[in-house]
């Protein structure tokens, strides 16, 4: 009998009441330990969400999207600065992997993350001064070679590390393809050159007109940085090797969308304009192209329909909401016209899946169709421009020979972004670009700093499958849409197409995520033990504990976790001798995750920086 | 004589664990009157239940634990895991013993001896106390409307002497006392006794209300209601025992969810004021009994037309509830369509190969 509160007469004291010591909240029943009934332990460990694992920067999208759940935006934001520079750009160019791994989009749709990650990085845009800071400087200098994604990332990097970096920019205005590719209506210059601005409050130099090559050579970067990243990106647009392709009115995408956002274009387009390619960037240009006073645009593809074509889906779905006519299964073989474009010869066309040979197949017996128009624009990829290069450092496939770190040979030099990637086979994108950029400065960070090359950690984590999780917990819920334009209208605009949530929004949208994996500190294992020997001193992500001495191993908890961040470790091994015993009574609170332990120590990161503004 | 002031604990409703798209409980009292070490079955319902109650129920709290495993396994050798004064009566007498326990706090506030408010007074039945054997006792506590609160903890069998049937234990439930045979194939023949509305209908100026460990908010708010409520109050609550049911000690929470989405435990509240039931809770999915009989070994033996007599029993349940049958569940208490069962003779002939 439980003798608190209650008066116990003297006589009756001696012995029942006596040699039964009272249970304590924080104790227990002292006399019982029920451990070592158990055969199954049942243990805390994050696991890696399969959004952060897709992301080309590996941000921590499910930390951002709790932060942003709680209300907590200037922390999320702060989370996000740690691997992305510049979620508002990201928040709207990203051809988001993320969202294609997200286990909501198995259950019902995918979160929205791409549309919080650009609220969140209007948001870090508003504050009068950003939460990151420069290092301590370390007395050395580096020379980041292009200002594009891969540049700014680097550069963002090494600064937060110490380094004075000087970023040496052809163009007359820094970004690189934010700037000279991704258009307006995508991603307005203000927000990009806001980010750019940031860049400078770090400390950072940038030098535009400045190429090398022809204003810096590759010896003045040996002699006069300490280290240097080329972020040169692909800059010259491939041909189709058609017949007259250099008569008026042919137009190559790149150098397009390129003068435009630099400010320095004088197209005219005729009425009827027609796109060579199927891929984002003859998206871009085609829409563009309507932008520019086009009335008809036309797009012709390899593919044999919009299914195959290597682009995003809602892009090109937008594109044809804007009027764009599709042709399929056709390849532009000849530009018919007396010294400027008036027609194209077309043949019937597909891909021939062979690796060495022409990948394209022309099937010329078929009657060519002529195909009048005032404008051709050809959008079938890029290469690189690379004269400067010393010859020892090029490889067979045009671009810069490195190591697996980005390091060309064992020198100061490394290479990130496009430039590097596009031999990997990785999709070319502006993310990829961002994380190669941030590895390769913690690359030439360790080899200056005289410290062994890691291999990029391997995730020893398990990416969390949606079959660990518990679904009751999450009744079915519509992803948020964006706002867009109304087509009609924003075909003749450079108004930015896609509208961004609203904090309200960001908010609901960000409550649709399962936090795969990680504890969110839902107390739901601590509400349902049945012992109760589930214990938490204050209530955040990942600080439970399982007192071991009473756990009995019935597993509820683990079952009715909805995030699937407990797992069951047996305590006996009956192949190699029970342990039973050992184990039992060790009083170990399980492992908790690291990503529990990198939002503990944010938490009052940013608070120092709240101060600060004043 | 002065009129007494009597100091009550009102204690505040939980908001919802579903917020929007997203789940997150409420935040919940630091008190722990419960505390680890007792000497229940892994993952016990009773237990799951005990702990919800009384840590909804808070500090100044009186229980009163009537002979059942939550007497019995909790309180060997003079101990027991309640951090609150706890006493155990005669299994019979749990209504009783209550009753005076209430009417003691009662007396001493009239007297001036007892200063503070009027603590929350709970009895915590098992089935077989509160359906059978000290239903009496039980109704009287109710009737004279002393102010404490009665769970019946239901785990739908006597547990504690070794699994026999109680008039809770449900159609076609295996037990010691009703073990399944070529008389009786279904095991138990006879329907669950429909205690609480049976108490609702007895005791119409009681707060009465179903709950099950499968809605643990939903749970503590009863509770809460209950102990709020001036005059006595009754809640039946579903608590899965694994050792009766023969499931998988993860599954206790599971089962207290697919009890109520299968329609086999109606969730409910007794309005006292408006003399009304508020049939309103809806589970998230509603599915058929199968579901729910294949977890449990207690179920094993039934066959295919014992488990349409079920989705029958259930189908009424919903239609008592005032929810519109889905056509599947409709099929599904037909006998033709329920899969994955051979007939009923087919089922016999293998059974007697064993
Ligand atoms: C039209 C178009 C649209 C795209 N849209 C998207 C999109 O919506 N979303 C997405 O994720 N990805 C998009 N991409 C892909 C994405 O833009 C690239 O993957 C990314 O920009 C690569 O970054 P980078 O830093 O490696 O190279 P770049 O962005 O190409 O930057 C390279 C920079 O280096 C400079 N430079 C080159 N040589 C020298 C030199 N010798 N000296 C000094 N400076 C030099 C260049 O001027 C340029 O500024 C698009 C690509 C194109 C072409
Ligand atoms: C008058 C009397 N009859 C029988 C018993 C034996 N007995 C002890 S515990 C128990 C089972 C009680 O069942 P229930 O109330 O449902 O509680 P549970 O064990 O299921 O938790 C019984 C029958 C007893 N203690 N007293
Ligand atoms: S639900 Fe959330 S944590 Fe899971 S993959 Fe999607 S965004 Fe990431
Ligand atoms: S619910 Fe409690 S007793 Fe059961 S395994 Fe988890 S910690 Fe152990
Ligand atoms: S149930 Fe909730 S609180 Fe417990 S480990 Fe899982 S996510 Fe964390
Ligand atoms: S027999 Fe059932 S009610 Fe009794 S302790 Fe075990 S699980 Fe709990
Ligand atoms: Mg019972």
């Amino acid at each position: 009998m439980s003798t608190k509160g209650t008066h116990i007469p003297d006589w009756l004291a001696v012995p029942f009441a006596g040699i039964t010591p009272a249970p304590s909240q924080e104790k227990g029943q002292d006399l019982f330990p029920t451990g070592n009934w158990r055969s199954t332990r049942p243990v805390y460990r994050d696991k890696m969400p399969p959004c952060n694992n897709a992301c080309g920067t590996n941000e921590k999208i499910q930390g951002y999207l709790d932060l942003v759940k709680r209300g907590r935006y200037l922390d999320a934001y702060a989370l996000i600065k740690e691997d992305m520079p510049f979620p508002s750009v990201t928040g709207r160019v990203c051809y988001h992997p993320c969202e294609q791994a997200c286990n909501r989009g198995q259950y019902d749709e995918a979160i929205s993350i791409r549309a919080v990650e650009r609220f969140l990085g209007d948001f870090g845009q508003a504050l009068p001064k950003d939460v990151v800071k420069a290092g301590p400087p370390n007395g050395r200098k580096v020379a980041v070679v292009g200002s594009g994604p891969a540049g700014h990332s680097a550069a963002y990097q090494l600064a937060r590390l110490g380094y004075a970096v000087t970023i040496l920019e052809k163009s007359p205005k820094a970004g690189g393809l934010n700037r000279g590719g991704i258009p307006d209506w995508v991603l307005p210059q203000r927000v990009l050159d806001r980010e750019i601005e940031r860049l400078l409050e770090l400390g950072i130099t940038i030098r535009t007109n400045t190429e090398v090559g022809k204003d810096v050579s590759w010896d003045d970067l040996k002699k006069n940085y300490d280290a240097c990243v080329l972020a040169v990106g692909l800059t010259e647009p491939n041909s189709v090797r058609a017949e007259g392709e250099n008569k008026d009115g042919v137009i190559y995408g790149l150098p397009f969308l390129r003068d435009i956002g630099m400010g320095t274009s004088n197209v005219k387009l005729g009425r009827n304009v027609t796109v060579i390619g199927g891929g984002n960037t003859a998206i871009d240009c085609a829409r563009e192209a309507l932008r520019q006073g086009a009335e008809d645009v036309t797009m012709i593809t390899v593919e044999r329909n919009p299914k195959e074509m290597p682009c995003v889906p809602e892009d090109l779905h937008d594109m044809m909401e804007e009027g764009v006519v599709l042709m399929h299964a056709r390849a532009m073989t000849a530009v018919l016209g007396n010294g400027r474009v008036e027609a194209l010869q077309l043949y019937p066309a597909r891909f021939s899946g062979a690796v060495n040979a022409s990948p394209i197949l022309i099937d010329r017996e078929a009657p060519a169709e002529r195909f009048p128009t005032d404008n051709v624009i050809i959008a079938v990829g890029q290469h690189a421009s690379l004269a400067w290069l010393p010859a020892e450092f090029k490889n067979e496939r045009g671009t810069i020979r490195i190591d697996r770190f980005g390091r060309l040979g064992d020198t100061m030099f490394f290479a990130a972004g496009d430039i590097a990637q596009v031999a990997s086979g990785q999709p070319l994108m502006v993310v990829n670009a961002v994380g190669d950029g941030k590895r390769v400065a913690f690359s030439l960070d360790r080899v200056l700093r005289k410290e062994p090359l890691q291999e990029r950690m391997v995730p020893i984590d398990v990416i969390t499958d949606l079959a660990r999780m518990n679904m009751t917990y999450f009744p079915h819920f519509p992803r948020l849409k964006q706002e867009t334009l109304l087509p009609t209208f924003r075909r003749h605009t450079q108004e930015e197409v896609i509208q961004g949530f609203s904090g309200n929004q960001a908010f609901e949208e960000a409550n649709r995520c399962f936090s795969c994996g990680t504890c969110n500190a839902c107390d739901n294992c601590y509400l349902v033990c049945p012992e109760p020997c589930i214990v938490r001193s204050v209530r955040s992500n990942g600080l439970y504990r399982i007192l071991t001495d009473y756990c009995k191993g019935c597993r509820v908890c683990i079952e009715e976790c909805p995030t699937g961040c407990l797992e069951s470790v047996p305590e006996m091994d009956f192949d190699t001798g029970v342990v039973r015993m050992d184990t039992a009574f060790a009083i170990t609170p399980g492992l908790h995750g690291r990503q529990a332990e990198e939002l503990k120590n944010l938490a009052d990161r940013p608070a120092k920086d709240i101060e600060n503004w004043k | 004589m002065p009129a007494i002031k009597v100091e009550r604990q009102m204690l505040p409703m939980f908001a919802s664990p579903n917020q929007g798209a997203r789940f997150y409980n409420p935040e919940l009292p630091q008190t722990e009157p419960f505390v680890p070490g007792h000497r229940t079955c892994a993952g016990c319902g009773p237990s799951i239940q005990y702990r919800m109650t009384s840590k909804a129920a808070g500090d100044n709290t009186i229980l009163v634990g009537p002979t059942g495993c939550m007497y019995v396994a909790n309180s060997s050798y003079l101990c027991t895991p309640y951090n609150v004064p706890w006493a155990h009566t005669q299994i019979g007498s749990a209504g009783s013993f209550t009753a005076g326990v209430a009417a003691a706090y009662e007396a001493m506030i009239r007297k001036g001896k007892w200063k503070g408010p009027f603590p929350n007074i709970i009895c915590e039945a098992g089935d077989g106390s509160a359906s059978d054997i000290g239903l009496a006792s039980i109704s009287g506590a109710l009737y004279r409307n002393h102010d404490c609160l009665i769970i019946c903890y239901d785990n739908e069998q006597y547990a504690n002497t070794g699994i026999q049937a109680s008039s809770r234990t449900p159609y076609g439930g295996m037990t010691t006392f009703s073990p399944p045979g070529k008389m009786v194939p279904e095991a138990k023949s006879l329907y669950p006794k429909d205690l609480a509305r049976m108490m609702a209908a007895g005791h119409p100026h009681c707060y009465v209300a179903t709950a099950s460990v499968g809605y643990p908010i939903d749970l503590m708010n009863k509770v809460r209601k209950g102990l709020n409520h001036k005059g006595a109050a009754y809640i039946m609550i579903y608590t899965p025992c694994q050792k009766g049911f023969v499931y998988e000690t993860p599954r206790s929470i599971d089962l207290g969810r697919l009890v109520v989405e299968c329609g086999l435990y109606p969730m409910w509240e007794w309005d006292p004021e408006k003399r009304k039931f508020d049939y309103s809770f809806r589970p998230q999915n509603m599915r058929p009994v199968s579901e729910y009989l294949k977890l449990q070994g207690r179920f094993g033996h039934l066959h295919a037309e014992h488990v349409a007599t079920m989705q029958k029993f259930a189908n009424m349940q919903w239609k008592m509830m005032g929810v519109e049958l889905p056509d599947a569940l409709v099929r599904a208490a037909d006998v033709k369509n329920v899969r994955d069962m051979g007939a009923a003779q087919a089922a016999e002939a293998v059974a007697l190969t064993v």
